[in-house]
C-alpha cells in the first residue's frame, strides 16, 4: 500500500525534475565554474544515475533483443525455477552484458555478487536497478559513455536538480529516514508485482525520485566487506553486511547508513569535545573516517599531521578539500575520483 | 588550554560513568587540579603482578590531547619497560605513537597490556630486560612477583 502511494507520488516529480534539468543543462558549464563545490557534488550524483541508466540499458538491450523481451524472459525463468536459479541467471546476464572494458566487467561482477544475496531484489526491472546501482558504486563509468547519450544526459540533468534539492534538504535528512526505508523496501518488493512494459519506467522513477535513497541504498550494497574494490574508508558497513535477514539487508543498510551520517553529525569532536557544527560534521579529513573539528585538525596539521584515528599522515590539500565537500558521502569518494579521471 | 580542560572534563564524566564497566582501572582526578590524575590499576591475571594494585600518576600537559600525558608508576614495579627508580614507562603510545584519540582510560588499558606483555628489547629496567632476554622467565617472574608482593599488595597482619 505504502509503496504504491510513494511511487505514484514520485512520478510527476520526476517529470518535473526533468524539465528543470533541461533548463539547467544550458548553463551548466557556467554553473560549474561558478561553484566548484556544487559541481562536484552534482557530478558525483549524476554519475550515479548515469551509470544506473547505462547499465540498465546494457542489461536490457545487450543480452536480449529488447528490454521487454529480456525482462519477460528473466521473469518467466524466475517464476519457474525459483530463486537460486534466478540468481544465477541474473548473474549471467550481468556477466554477459558489459564486457566492453575491464572496469565494466568488474562492476558487473560486483553487481552480480550483490544480486546473489538480494533475493527479493533480483527480479525484473527492479533487479536491474538494484544490481546496476551496485555496479555504479564500484567506480566504473564506461557504461555511461556507451549506454546511449540522450538518456544519459537526461539522467545527468535530473540528478543535478535532485542534487540541488538534496543540498536544500540536507540539513534535515532525519525526516527522510522513514520514507527512505519505505522507498527502498518498495524498490525491493515491487519488481515482483510489476511485469509489464511500465516496469522499467516505474523502476526509473523510483530510482530518481527518492532523493538520497538510491544513493544511500546503492551505498550499502556497493561493496561487500571483503571486496577488493571496497575503499578502506567504510568503517562500519561490515556490521551491516552481516545482518542476518537478507530481505531487509539493503533497506536496513541504506537506512542505517543514512542515519549514521545523520547521527554522527551532531556529536562532539573527540579531540576537544566541542560540538561539531555543520562544517565540522561534513568534514572528513582522512579515509579512515575519523572525524574531528576543523580547529583540532588544523592544530594537528601544525604538529605531527597524523590522523588520530589511524595514525597515518593526513593527505595533502586536494583530497582534503574533496573530503570536506563530500562530507558524509566519503564512500563514494574513491569511485568518484577514479571515474572523474577516466572521464576527462 | 581551554580545549584540554574541556576534554579532561569530558573524560572525567566518562570515567564516572564507566566506573563499573572496567573494574581493573580506578581513575581519579586531583581535587584541585584537573591536569593531575592518579590511577589505580590491578595487575593482570596470570602475570607476576596478579593481585597487586599499582598506582600511576598522570601529568597532563596543556597541549593535551595533542601531546600525550606523562605517566609514571608510583608503585615500585619490576618490569623491563618501567624504570625501577623513577617509575617512568617506556611505551610507544606515550611517546611517538600517541594519538589524540586516546584517553587517560585507554592509556591505563595500554599499561595493563604492557604489564602482561613486556617488551624486553627496549628496556628501561635492564636487569629485568636481561633476565627476559636471556630466557630466564622464571627468574623474571620471581623477581617481579617479589616486588609486587612488597610494594603492590596490602601488608598482611
Amino acid at each position: 500500500m505504502s509503496s504504491d502511494s510513494i511511487t505514484a507520488a514520485s512520478v510527476p516529480s520526476a517529470a518535473n525534475a526533468r524539465d528543470l534539468g533541461k533548463k539547467k543543462r544550458a548553463n551548466r558549464s557556467a554553473k560549474l565554474k561558478q561553484c566548484k563545490l556544487d559541481a562536484r557534488r552534482e557530478q558525483w550524483l549524476s554519475q550515479g544515475t548515469a551509470k544506473n541508466r547505462g547499465f540498465k540499458e546494457e542489461q536490457n538491450g545487450g543480452v536480449q533483443c529488447g528490454k521487454g523481451g529480456n525482462r519477460a524472459l528473466e521473469n518467466l525463468e524466475m517464476s519457474s525455477r525459483g530463486e537460486d536459479m534466478d540468481r544465477s541467471i541474473h548473474q549471467d546476464s550481468d556477466l554477459d552484458s558489459p564486457s566492453n572494458s575491464p572496469t565494466s566487467a568488474t562492476s558487473s561482477v560486483l553487481g552480480g555478487a550483490d544480486s546473489s544475496t538480494n533475493f527479493t531484489g533480483s527480479g525484473s526491472s527492479g533487479s536491474s536497478s538494484s544490481s546496476s546501482s551496485g555496479g555504479c558504486c564500484s567506480g566504473c563509468i564506461t557504461e555511461d559513455e556507451e549506454g546511449g547519450g540522450e538518456d544519459d544526459g537526461d539522467g545527468l540533468d535530473d540528478w543535478e536538480t535532485m542534487a540541488d534539492a538534496l543540498a536544500a534538504d540536507e540539513d534535515k535528512p532525519q525526516g527522510q529516514n522513514p520514507s527512505s526505508e519505505s522507498e527502498s523496501v518498495a524498490q525491493v518488493v515491487s519488481p515482483r508485482q510489476v511485469t509489464d512494459g511500465t516496469g522499467l519506467r516505474d523502476g526509473d522513477s523510483k530510482l530518481e525520485c527518492p532523493k538520497m535513497v538510491s544513493g544511500a541504498c546503492g551505498n550499502s550494497r556497493a561493496w561487500r566487506p571483503d571486496d577488493a574494490f571496497r575503499p578502506r574508508s567504510l568503517p562500519n558497513l561490515s556490521k551491516q553486511q552481516s545482518l542476518p535477514n537478507p530481505d531487509r539487508h539493503y533497506g536496513g543498510g541504506g537506512v542505517a547508513w543514512a542515519s549514521k551520517s545523520v547521527v554522527s553529525a551532531p556529536t562532539s569532536c573527540p579531540i576537544c569535545c566541542e560540538d561539531l557544527d555543520g562544517t565540522d560534521s561534513s568534514f572528513l579529513p582522512c579515509l579512515c573516517g575519523f572525524r574531528l573539528c576543523l580547529f583540532c585538525h588544523k592544530r594537528i596539521l601544525e604538529e605531527d599531521a597524523r590522523c588520530p584515528g589511524c595514525r597515518k599522515p593526513y593527505e595533502t590539500d586536494p583530497i582534503e578539500a574533496e573530503a570536506s565537500v563530500n562530507g558524509g558521502s566519503l564512500t563514494f569518494r574513491l569511485a568518484r575520483c577514479c571515474s572523474m579521471i577516466t572521464r576527462s | 588550554m581551554q580545549a584540554s580542560r574541556a576534554r579532561l572534563f569530558k573524560e572525567y564524566k566518562e570515567v564516572q560513568r564507566e566506573k563499573v564497566a572496567d573494574p581493573d582501572i580506578q581513575l581519579v582526578c586531583d581535587d584541585s587540579n584537573i591536569f593531575k590524575w592518579t590511577a589505580l590499576i590491578k595487575g593482570p591475571s596470570e602475570t607476576p603482578y596478579e593481585g597487586g594494585i599499582f598506582q600511576l600518576a598522570f601529568a597532563v600537559p596543556e597541549q593535551y590531547p595533542l601531546q600525550p600525558p606523562q605517566v609514571r608508576f608510583l608503585t615500585k614495579i619490576f618490569h623491563p619497560n618501567v624504570h625501577f627508580k623513577t617509575g617512568e614507562i617506556c611505551l610507544d603510545i606515550l611517546k611517538n605513537a600517541w594519538s589524540p584519540a586516546w584517553t587517560l582510560q585507554s592509556v591505563c588499558r595500554a599499561i595493563i597490556a604492557l604489564m602482561a606483555h613486556p617488551e624486553p628489547d627496549s628496556p628501561l629496567n635492564c636487569d629485568s630486560g636481561n633476565l627476559l632476554r636471556s630466557g630466564d622467565i622464571r627468574g623474571y617472574q620471581s623477581m617481579a612477583r617479589m616486588y609486587a608482593r612488597l610494594a603492590a599488595m596490602p601488608k598482611k597482619g
